[in-house]
């Protein structure tokens, strides 16, 4: 072995490779409950890159809101709606052929476009180790740049008012939630 | 010429690259899970996995450790996922909400069955 | 003195704020749909008659305290003392210029009249015969505008005769609109028509128009008092049409009346015969003497333009007409051309002129003056009503009776009367002779034809066409104060008697005499009022004791007719027949007054209905008679027995002595007519005219109430055997002498047939052919251009636009699917595409 392994590529590969692979089982699999087991598992091992990546918070936000919330909220929207003949719908082949062949042509596009720009392309061992000596978590820094103050970059502009307007924005949503999906009074109730 | 390769990307640190190529691909399965489910749900999954590639380039271009920092745009990048993280719980909800909405009152969940708007 | 003109055109301007208060207040409204209510239009009426009696206020005012202490009257012994002796004392005059700047000015110069006594000259100019100007104020208030060199103004000419009518015609103005305060009151409320029948047989319901009524009344008044105050022809033939067209609508009050509407018609429409006249007359003065002013006007640089008096007599020739220069060489264009053609100037022209004039055969410039002088009689005798124009006055009679008492007997016929005396310096004797002439005639026919008829307006209506004969002969034969003095006094008592008959009307609502009759049992005040009328338009009186108005000015008339055929009896015997008709035209005036008189109040009821019926009027209207039945016993006294003070000598007579105008006085022998002689008229108050005229004067009045009495109150004569004895000229009169027969058959037919003729052959075959050709020509381009223009480029284009849009939309319609999958996919292949757009666009474009 001329060089030794650098642990933290082989973490990438291997969540990268579970993401990727996931995603497609999620694309390929018809049945709508196992789909939604596949993109848990490959928006978890996408938390995994969050980590490897270097952000620890978002990484945990990650898992917390997506795949206990979010995916929660689908698996119930999953089970409300679960009568047999949607647990598995099938798509015609013409579609999947179309929209592979389109997908890939995007996929080959996007990965051509990412290795063209050579600054994309890795720092060297030392650097990276150099880097790693610096790690610190991420939490306060992202709290602090939410609440407009910015720890790591002085000079660029905090997101407060966004922080805000998101926080608005998420309770308008989850009240325009409500009212759409509020249960409707059934007349046989009302006859009851 | 590919094991070769394989124990060089194995001994080296990722870079943004890698990166950028694991979110085209989550992106692309996103877009063709949309494009092809014709459950309600599966669109909304579809959506999620759009999302989350995005996001995974964002914390790539983010990131202290795959490139040098003074290239990064630092916490931002994290800063942005955390709010398309917010933004796709909202979305999820108000989608979702829609989808009961259909699902109640065409008593289906198939969105080829949805085209009303048809011209 | 200088107040006068403000205070006449205060007097003269109420009537007409009145009018616009009521147009505004009331008509405008009306006419966009708002119902006045009949208790605000009783305001109209009180805002009228309060106008009208300001204005005879202000005129009195004008009369008693500004016009008289400066112009003391003489007694007609003076005046009759100083044309037989002396030089005769010239008016008193004022020195003061009128407070109207822009022109104006006093004819009498004081330099000149404290001259006249004394001039040697002046001996000799009375001698000739020839009187001064009379005081007069001119000026102008207001220029309408200036073409050239005329100059058309609304000014004034202010001479006692201007004040006299003032005071006459506001006073009886006010009269009649407090009588009709109450005679109108059936307008005060929802009126029924029992004169006009609708189709469906019921009679015309409609709203009461009180205030439209006191509307064009005080139109009326202010028109009239524009003719009195006028200081121009122009003017004066503005308001002549004003005075025509508020008797236009006052006859037509009753508009819905087919009698009514016609008869407004006819009225207006005979005037604009005579006004055709009169516009001759004025283009004439206009061409010959360039100015249309009745006095001088001093200029605002001093220059005195000499108006149409002054430049026709002037003063070095003793005020005596003559012919002015601008009408000999009207006359004379040919040879004053030729003069101007072989470079002749001015001097030359004048040169000319002067030799013409010398010319005693051929009479230069006296055809023009002829012209003017008759033309602007044709405009008299269309107003007043005068031979062959007298036909419209009866049928104006359908107006409400106050109308006929104020407009078609005491003013607005008067105005004819009026302005042929303004005028009068400048007709020629044989004018006068026309004038003599076409008065003699109307007052012996409209006598005739008021002999026999039946309405009681009617009756009058021919004895003011009869009287106003009498005022026109007067004038005519050169009895200028006996024609003006019988204009006053007539005004005063045949608006009284119109008044009278106008109380009957309203008790009995009937015109008709023989349905009347011992009324005075019933009306007493309306009886003896309308008695004191009768007794002065007959002329009854002792002479040189007492009279009625009427005696005093138709002695004078007679007088002077009397002083005429014996001036001019010696070669003309036939021109004794100006004596003889007017006395058989006062005995028949008699006859007819007392006829009516008879028919209405005397004898027994002959309808006991409308007898039971018969009430006296309202105390309002009563009173006015009363008021009016005085003045018609006393207008023609002169208060010579007044000691001094501005009473002093204070009569109608003496008023019109002090404005006899400007050289009328003395013998005036014609030119034309070289035997004829216009003969002075202070010269016909001697004794040996004034007995005989006198002695018969009253014997002919009281042979015609004689023999009314003897027919219809002892009835011993039956009037239908009379009828019957003269049976062709009862036919004649009752007929009204065919006249209305006559100008149909001669005027309205011929016009028919010729419209009708028109109407056919010219309108539907020439006109409307050409515009239907042209119709048809213009139709067919259009059918061409519309179907080929139209049709194939542009509805073509528009069509295959609109097409091609639709196609495009059923085609990208097909693009929406609704499939939601699908747009997935659009969007995606979108992406690859800008992507590649894009790399491609940043690879050859901008890096490149």
């Amino acid at each position: 072995m001329e060089a030794p392994i650098y642990w933290p590529s082989v973490f990438f590969f291997l969540f990268a490779g579970l993401a990727c692979a996931f995603a497609l089982a999620v694309v390929i699999s018809p049945n709508i409950v196992r789909m939604a087991f596949y993109l848990v598992l490959s928006l978890a091992s996408t938390a995994g890159l969050f980590f490897l990546a270097g952000a620890d918070f978002v990484g945990a936000m990650q898992i917390m809101i997506y795949v206990g919330g979010t995916l929660v909220l689908l698996v119930f929207g999953v089970m409300l709606t679960s009568q047999d003949r949607f647990i598995s719908m099938k798509t015609s082949t013409f579609d999947l052929g179309v929209t592979g062949v389109v997908g890939g042509c995007f996929f080959l596009l996007l990965w051509y476009s990412a290795l063209s720009v050579p600054g994309w392309r890795g720092l060297s061992i030392e650097q990276a180790t150099a880097a790693e000596s610096q790690l610190q978590p991420t939490a306060t820094q992202l709290g602090m740049g939410l609440l407009g103050v910015r720890v790591d970059a002085p000079d660029h502009s905090g997101y407060l008012l966004v922080f805000e307007i998101i926080s608005v924005h998420l309770l308008v949503v989850l009240i325009g939630a409500a009212y759409l999906a509020r249960a409707r009074r059934r007349k046989t109730l009302a006859v009851e | 010429m590919t094991p070769y390769l394989l124990a060089s990307s194995l001994t080296e640190p990722v870079g943004v690259r890698h990166f950028l190529v694991v979110g085209a691909f989550l992106f692309i399965c996103g877009v063709v899970c949309m494009a092809t489910k014709r459950n309600a749900l599966g669109i909304l999954m579809g959506i999620e996995l759009v999302l989350n590639g995005a996001n995974l380039n964002f914390i790539a271009f983010g990131s202290p450790y795959l490139r040098q920092a003074s290239e990064s745009i630092g916490l931002d990048g994290q800063l942005m996922s955390l709010f398309v993280i917010v933004l796709a719980a909202a979305e999820a909800a108000v989608a979702l909400a829609i989808a009961l909405n259909f699902y109640n009152s065409f008593n289906t969940i198939d969105v080829d069955r949805a085209d009303q708007l048809q011209g | 003195m200088d107040r006068i003109p403000l205070l006449l055109l205060v007097a003269w301007l109420l009537p007409l704020v009145s009018f616009a208060i009521i147009a505004i207040g009331y008509s405008v409204p009306q006419f966009f749909g708002i119902r006045v209510r009949y208790s605000t239009q009783k305001y109209g009426a009180y805002i009228s008659v309060a106008a009208i009696v300001a204005a005879c206020v202000l005129s009195m005012t004008a009369m008693f305290w500004c016009w008289l202490p400066n112009n003391p009257l003489k007694s007609s012994e003076e005046h009759e003392g100083h044309a037989e002796h002396t030089a005769m004392a010239s008016p008193a005059s004022v020195g003061e210029h009128t407070p109207f700047k822009l022109v104006a000015q006093e004819k009498s110069e004081p330099s000149d009249s404290a001259a006249t006594a004394t001039e040697p000259t002046e001996t000799e100019r009375t001698a000739a015969g020839s009187n001064a100007p009379p005081t007069s104020l001119t000026g102008d208030w207001y220029v309408l505008g200036q073409f050239g060199n005329l100059r058309l103004t609304i000014g004034y000419y202010i001479d006692t005769l201007t004040v006299t009518m003032f005071c006459m015609v506001s006073f009886i103005a006010s009269c009649v609109h407090i009588y009709a305060t109450g005679y109108m009151h059936d307008e005060l409320e929802d009126y029924v028509d029992h004169e006009v029948h609708l189709p469906n047989h019921e009679h015309l319901h409609r709203r009461g128009r009180f205030h439209r009524f006191f509307q064009f009344l005080s139109l009326f008044s202010f028109s009239m008092l524009g003719i009195c105050i006028s200081g121009n022809l122009a003017m004066t033939f503005v308001f002549w049409e004003l005075v025509g067209i508020s008797s236009y609508f006052l006859i037509g009050f009753y508009i819905e009346r087919h009698s009514a509407s016609t008869a407004a018609n006819k009225a207006f429409i005979v005037n604009r015969v005579g006004d055709f006249g009169m516009l001759i007359g004025l283009m004439m003065i206009w061409t010959t003497l360039g100015t249309f002013n009745f006095g001088d006007m001093k200029d605002a640089d001093g220059t005195v333009h000499p108006g149409i008096f002054s430049q026709l007599r002037l003063k070095q020739n003793n005020y005596e007409l003559a012919p002015a220069d601008g009408m000999i060489a009207f006359e004379a264009r040919a040879q004053v051309a030729e003069v101007v053609r072989n470079g002749g100037d001015d001097a030359a022209v004048k040169n000319l002129i002067t030799n013409l004039r010398n010319d005693t055969n051929a009479h230069w410039g006296q055809w023009a003056l002829l012209i003017a002088g008759v033309g602007l009689f044709c405009g008299c005798m269309g107003k007043s009503a005068q031979f062959p124009l007298h036909v419209w006055l009866p049928d104006a009679m359908e107006g409400p009776t106050p109308v006929s008492a104020l407009v078609h007997s005491a003013t607005m016929v008067a105005a004819g009367v009026f302005l042929v005396g303004r005028i009068y310096p400048m007709l020629s004797p044989e004018a006068l002779l026309v004038v003599a002439t076409i008065g003699c005639i109307t007052l012996i026919l409209a006598a005739s034809i008021a002999l026999t008829a039946v309405d009681i307006k009617r009756v009058l209506a021919y004895s003011t066409i009869s009287q106003l004969g009498f005022m026109m002969l007067a004038l005519g034969l050169g009895g200028w104060v006996a024609g003006l003095f019988h204009l006053i006094t007539h005004a005063f008592f045949k608006s009284l008697l119109f008044l009278c008959s106008g109380s009957v009307i309203h008790a009995v609502h009937t015109n008709d005499m023989r349905q009347m009759g011992g009324l005075r049992h019933k009306m007493p005040i309306t009886a003896y009022t309308m008695l004191a009328g009768c007794l002065a338009i007959a002329g009854i009186g002792i002479p040189f004791v007492f009279g009625f108005s009427g005696f005093h000015s138709k002695d004078a008339i007679v007088e002077q007719a009397i002083h005429f055929a014996r001036t001019n009896g010696g070669t003309h015997p036939w021109m004794w027949l100006y004596v003889v008709i007017p006395l058989i035209g006062a005995a028949l005036t008699s006859f007819y007054m007392f006829r009516l008189w008879y028919m209405t109040f005397a004898g027994s009821p002959r309808d006991p209905h409308k007898y039971d019926h018969a009430h006296e009027s309202p105390p309002v209207m009563a009173n006015v008679l009363i008021v009016l039945s005085i003045f018609a016993v006393c207008a023609g006294w002169s208060l010579s027995w007044v000691g001094p003070g501005v009473l002093k000598n204070f009569g109608v007579e003496s008023l019109l002595e002090q404005a006899r105008p400007i050289g009328i006085l003395g013998n005036k022998p014609g030119v034309l007519l070289s035997t004829l002689v216009i003969p002075d008229e202070h010269a016909s108050h001697a004794t040996a005219v004034k007995v005989p005229a006198g002695v018969s004067a009253i014997l002919v009045a009281l042979a015609g109430v004689l023999g009314a009495t003897i027919v219809y109150l002892w009835e011993s004569i039956s009037a239908a055997s009379l009828r019957r004895s003269m049976s062709l000229l009862y036919a004649a009169t009752w007929n009204k002498w065919w006249f209305d027969e006559l100008y149909d058959y001669l005027f309205v037919r011929p016009t028919h047939l010729i419209a009708a003729f028109i109407a056919r052959v010219l309108d539907r075959g020439i006109i409307d052919g050409i515009i239907h050709s042209l119709a048809y020509i213009v139709r067919g381009f259009a059918q061409v251009v519309g179907i080929g223009g139209d049709r194939y480029v542009i509805d073509n284009a528009v069509d295959t636009f609109a097409e091609k849009t639709w196609d495009l939309g059923l085609s990208l319609r097909s693009l929406q699917t609704g499939r939601l999958r699908q747009y997935v996919m659009f969007i995606v292949v979108g992406m690859i595409v800008l992507f590649i757009v894009a790399s491609l666009l940043v690879k050859f474009a901008v890096a490149g």
